[in-house]
């Protein structure tokens, strides 16, 4: 077991151990929230797995790592940052595509372009809950605000891999 | 008979819809489609090995996520969301747009609870620094979206390095936005929404 699998599984342990030692209601609406979040997400998920999975069977290899691979520099974190504003979607399909374009041979400068592309723009979230809730002057500022964070963050993840 | 919001008890029949509801059948969709469409470009071979790495990939990840879901539960009813509220409210400056980032980062569930937090900030006058930095961090370096997400699928040193390099990019967002030469005034958002009582 890898230690990422292990410090879920511990923390898990230990967040239920405090919720239930408050002796209130928190360890039975803990589980409750948890329950249900398993069950309106993972059906979902599996099957966006399973999409991702051929997707990239699909997308021949050498695209994937000529366009986001380790030799793709500067050209992989745009590629990477593009390809993560134009998701539209939850983190469902953006991790699942990550996972898979990993798996294919993307590099990691390009999947953190990707992802941080994705959290940041993520036009769903705009269109549901950010326009009706704050606007779109607001959305307009935040939209110019975030802009270069994709770009930066990929150039950093270079940076910090190359030496 | 009316449910009480805060039943320990389960919807099911609600919470059934809603996991099985359209969006569900569109991904198995998809993902019957794409199967047939591997099948019959790679041919038999490259669908079973495409298959089994599926097989793979999904053992290693559910029993993860599924720990990461009871991770996220707990988060949610352990951390005091109100408190949080008055503390941004009182501070500005730099200093702001960091609290701000430590806010948005362990603000707990989705965007159901995030945006109508950020538009309480936003109807209390935290300035627009503020509110974009909390938002971006919120987005980028939440910390349930890093546990249930982040490191079951990309893996430890990934989702490390990933929140490293994400971590002073909120404030970076926050600086841009007081900066940029706008007339957005956070009157011409909608009024204030209160807190639910």
């Amino acid at each position: 077991m890898d230690l990422g699998a292990l410090i879920i599984y511990a923390a898990a342990v230990l967040l239920a151990i405090v919720a239930f030692a408050r002796r209130d209601m928190s360890f039975r609406f803990g589980l409750r929230r948890a329950l249900e979040q398993a069950i309106t997400l993972l059906p979902r998920m599996v099957f966006a797995l399973i999409a991702a999975g051929f997707v990239v069977k699909l997308i021949p290899t050498d695209i994937i790592v000529r366009y986001l691979g380790s030799g793709s520099g500067v050209t992989g974190i745009i590629v990477g940052s593009l390809a993560g504003l134009m998701i539209p979607s939850g983190p469902v399909i953006a991790f699942a595509t990550a996972a898979a374009l990993a798996a294919g041979g993307a590099s990691v400068p390009a999947l953190i372009a990707f992802l941080t592309g994705w959290s940041v723009f993520a036009a769903h979230r705009v269109i549901i809950f950010e326009i009706p809730l704050l606007g779109s002057h607001f959305v307009r500022l935040r939209m110019l605000s975030v802009l270069p964070l994709p770009i930066l963050a990929g150039c950093v993840a270079l940076f910090l891999t190359k030496i | 008979m009316a449910r009480d919001p805060l039943s320990p008890d389960i919807d099911w029949p609600e919470l059934l819809r809603r996991s099985f509801g359209p969006s569900f059948w569109i991904f198995v969709g998809i993902a019957g489609l794409l199967a047939v469409i591997c099948y019959a470009v790679l041919g038999p071979d490259a669908f079973a090995s495409a298959v089994d790495n599926d097989r793979q990939m999904l053992l290693d990840l559910l029993p993860r996520v599924a720990a990461a879901q009871i991770v996220a539960g707990f988060i949610w009813v352990l951390v005091p969301r109100e408190r949080m509220s008055a503390f941004l409210k009182r501070n500005s400056g730099k200093r702001g747009l960091v609290i701000a980032t430590a806010a948005g980062c362990v603000t707990p569930g989705g965007p159901a609870s995030a945006f109508p937090f950020l538009a309480i900030l936003a109807g209390s006058g935290a300035d627009r620094g503020i509110l974009v930095a909390y938002i971006t961090s919120w987005a980028l370096l939440g910390i349930q979206r890093i546990i249930v997400w982040d490191i079951p699928l990309m893996g430890i040193d990934f989702s490390l390095l990933r929140f490293l390099i994400g971590a002073p990019l909120p404030i970076v967002a926050g600086i841009l936005a007081r900066r940029l030469p706008f007339s957005v005034s956070l009157e011409e958002s909608p009024p204030p929404i209160e807190p639910h009582k």
